[in-house]
């Protein structure tokens, strides 16, 4: 009985842990930002070098940008692997909500830094 | 080039609202005492009816004589007027800029709507220039604060399609855009640009004398 149990146990640590494997690599090869939220796009998607621009900015704690609330409340854990609209989409006006977002997210970050790109052009660069 | 983006995004935005804003109410109650004591007349046969009736008549296309004395004018006028207020108030960087500040947002136009609408509005600038220089009355009536002017209003949608399109020097651009949106601003309640307010009154005022008093008509 105990031994199924462990078995099972393991049956769900391995694929989780498999995933934070994957979830963590994944990162490195992450180069645009996209979100299934976004139909249509008003503008190009943004570039985004996820490692570079993390070594780069001196970013080293996943919830930097990652943040995970429960109750208005900054928890420890960070979101990892979801996409900013499983939980900004819901707002008051949906796909400009999730924009308003993003740019918070990226935009007021580089002007407290002031590093990075801000103007609506430096993002959202058309194709070359 | 952070420090400017946040001055021209911040402080110089309430700036330009407060001037345009506060110019404009300032402006229109001076005018309003002003009225009391030179021609406190108007007062008594101020009437909404023929003040709306000759607004109406002026805001149609055609709709007044002087309008279809002059196709091409009212024509260019027309598109230009639209295209200048709505563009604005309805392109989509600007409503997410607001939604971004103020939290409050509002449907906004197809980027390649806006795009072909501020080129309306460029090309109307050209034409109002060219008249200046090419209609004899009209360049006998123009001043170089009048060109100064065309400048200020063509600046920021010259700089606004030359940041979107990215062309080069997009990030000087865009700066200018929102210093040259705020400069228009702030002129507004001070220069010819107030046509935009006194629009209503003037027409009031001479469709309340023209209907009330003369018995005529004044489109």
């Amino acid at each position: 009985m105990n031994n199924s149990r462990a078995k099972n146990l393991w049956l769900l640590i391995i694929p989780a842990l498999l995933f934070l494997a994957a979830a963590v690599c994944a990162q490195g090869y992450i180069t645009k930002v996209e979100d299934s939220g976004f139909e249509k796009h008003t503008r190009p998607a943004v570039s985004f070098a996820h490692d570079a621009h993390n070594e780069a900015a001196g970013i080293e704690s996943c919830n930097t940008c990652h943040h995970m609330y429960e109750d208005g409340k900054l928890q420890d854990q960070a979101s990892i692997g979801m996409e900013c609209s499983s939980c900004h989409l819901d707002g008051y006006s949906g796909r400009l909500e999730l924009i308003r977002v993003y740019h918070l997210q990226c935009k007021s970050c580089h002007l407290d830094q002031k590093a990075g790109p801000v103007q609506c052009a430096q993002c959202h660069r058309k194709e070359e | 080039m952070h420090e400017i983006y946040q001055l021209a995004s911040g402080i110089l935005v309430w700036v330009a609202l407060i001037v345009f804003v506060g110019g404009t109410a300032g402006r229109l109650i001076r005018m309003a005492i002003t009225a009391r004591k030179k021609d406190a007349v108007i007062y008594q046969y101020f009437s909404f009816y023929y003040a709306l009736r000759s607004i109406l008549h002026w805001i149609i296309p055609f709709g007044s004589m002087s309008m279809r004395a002059r196709p091409a004018m009212t024509l260019v006028a027309f598109i230009f007027h639209i295209c200048l207020i709505i563009t604005p108030i309805f392109l989509a960087a600007h409503v997410i800029l607001i939604a971004e500040s103020w939290g409050i947002g509002w449907a906004y136009l197809p980027n390649a709507v806006a795009d072909i609408m501020t080129i309306l509005v460029i090309l109307g600038c050209l034409f109002f220039l060219l008249r200046r220089i090419v209609q004899r009355d009209v360049r006998y009536l123009s001043t170089p604060g009048d060109f100064v002017l065309l400048l200020v209003v063509a600046a920021p949608f010259v700089t606004g399609i030359w940041t979107y399109h990215q062309w080069s020097g997009f990030e000087i651009a865009g700066i200018v855009h929102m210093l040259s949106g705020e400069l228009m601003l702030i002129c507004l309640p001070f220069t010819r640009l107030f046509h935009m307010a006194l629009f209503p009154f003037t027409r009031g005022y001479a469709g309340s004398e023209a209907g009330g008093v003369r018995r005529a008509r004044d489109w």
